[in-house]
């Protein structure tokens, strides 16, 4: 039996999670929220987090009932992501670590998701879509890695999304990504974005720009002579409609050829993004035309948590990696296929 | 050129305690844009931090993250205090 304590805290969620040998016992997460038109910065975040960890780690302890005593390792995100963030969990999870005297060990954020993925969804080896706030890949395991087949040349497609919502002022509360989605429920109009996907990888930029131009006339075009009326203005139900059309579109086709390389019969949908129920739908169309299957998670384990922390640091420590204290500190670039799987992913030919 | 020198001298209530603080702050590097030499001192309940640099703001943001950091890491050692061990078994 060994339980792991997992701190995650990259971006502007802020969590605790502890797991017995897969047995999720307690999953206690926090998201700093900012107002409609403005996002999360650094410092700000590193803040919040700064006054949430300490109640989360005790309520995370409360619920799962384990004793300090048979907490066997504390694992924390060591990257990647945002450094004054990264920073606050490590040096609480380095003071818990010596005060309890237990071993300390860095999780890469990537593996995290993915190996919390296969852990709730019981994918075997499936083509992993990772999106989120910060990141947009689509990885393969081969011999020990997790390689990247292809990833975006800009910014994460999460961070498409939040920007969007920051031009049209819409609630940060849940998330940004969860109201577009439910803006886009009512859209009925497409207007026609970029489509940009360049072999395996994808850009967002581009469609960023091109839908705020749409969204906001006025600011794109101020020596324009003849007057927008309100009325000629797309609504914001339509935009988000297109804007989640067009990129997850994007997403499905690198995925799908991913999976035509690799002869893959599964899917598996990870990272903030991936709770987008029309992304799952997309995917699900295009993995049934396939015959293959779709795995995807719900929010409380697609969006960033200390479970997948505590879990993927589990599969390390108990396959044997272990971390000097000298190591244990952050990265803010710590790429998935830096990391060496030790732990069995499937059988390698 | 390293002018301007900040020396702090934080006394903690137990050797160990100060141990704690020594062992997780010590090893993060400062960003090297910052170009802030920093060193920590550890002597039995006393923990002396020293920063060195050239640059007014640079050396005040260095101190301002130091004491944002120590503040955690008090604060932690306080609410999960005290330490179960008088040092730390692990590589």
């Amino acid at each position: 039996m060994v339980i792991t304590l997992g701190f995650e805290g990259s971006a502007n969620k802020i969590g605790v999670g502890i797991i017995r040998d897969g047995k999720v016992l307690a999953n206690v997460r926090k998201t700093y929220v900012t107002p409609p038109g403005f996002g999360f910065l650094p410092k700000e975040t590193a803040e919040h987090h700064r006054e949430k960890i300490l109640g989360i780690l005790k309520e995370a302890l409360e619920v799962s009932k384990v004793e300090i005593k048979d907490i066997d390792v504390i694992c924390y995100t060591k990257g990647p992501g945002m450094a004054p963030p990264l920073l606050t969990v490590a040096i609480a999870a380095r003071t818990i670590a010596q005060v309890w005297n237990k071993p300390i060990l860095g999780v890469n954020h990537c593996i995290g998701h993915i190996e919390m993925g296969r852990l709730i969804t019981k994918a075997k080896n499936p083509t992993v879509l990772y999106v989120s706030g910060g990141n947009t890949q689509v990885i393969a395991y081969s011999n020990r890695k997790y390689r990247i087949f292809g990833e975006t040349i800009d910014i994460a497609v999460g961070n498409c999304l939040d920007r969007f919502a920051r031009i049209i002022k819409i609630s940060n509360d849940p998330s940004p990504g969860y109201n577009i989605e439910q803006l886009a429920k009512k859209g009925t109009k497409y207007y026609p974005l970029p489509y940009s996907v360049k072999g395996m990888d994808i850009s967002f930029s581009g469609i960023l720009s091109e839908i705020e131009k749409k969204a906001l006339p006025h600011k794109a075009n101020k020596n324009r002579k003849k007057k927008v009326e309100d009325e000629e203005l797309p609504s914001h139900e339509d935009l988000c409609f297109s804007l989640q059309e067009t990129i997850f579109a994007m997403l499905v086709e690198i995925t799908e050829r991913a999976m035509a390389h690799c002869g893959s019969h599964e899917v598996l949908i990870v990272g903030g993004v991936g709770c987008n129920e029309r992304l799952q739908e997309m995917m699900g169309i295009m993995c049934k035309e396939r015959n293959a299957k779709l795995f995807a998670t719900d929010e409380r384990f697609c969006i960033d948590n200390g479970i997948m922390i505590a879990h993927a640091g589990w599969e390390m420590f108990t396959t044997g990696t272990r971390m000097k204290w000298d190591e244990a500190t952050i990265t803010q670039r710590y790429r998935t296929d830096d990391v060496e799987v030790t732990w069995d992913v499937a059988s390698d030919e | 050129m390293e002018d301007i020198k900040i020396k702090i001298i934080i006394p903690f209530p137990t050797n160990r305690a100060a141990q704690i603080a020594y062992d997780v702050l010590r090893i993060d590097p400062e960003p090297k844009r910052n170009h802030i030499k920093k060193e920590y001192v550890l002597d039995d309940n006393i923990l002396s931090v020293e920063f060195c640099g050239d640059i007014a703001k640079n050396v005040r943001t260095a101190l301002t993250n130091f004491y944002e950091s120590l503040i955690l890491c008090v604060e932690t050692q306080d609410q999960f205090g005290p330490p179960l061990s008088e040092e730390y078994n692990y590589y």
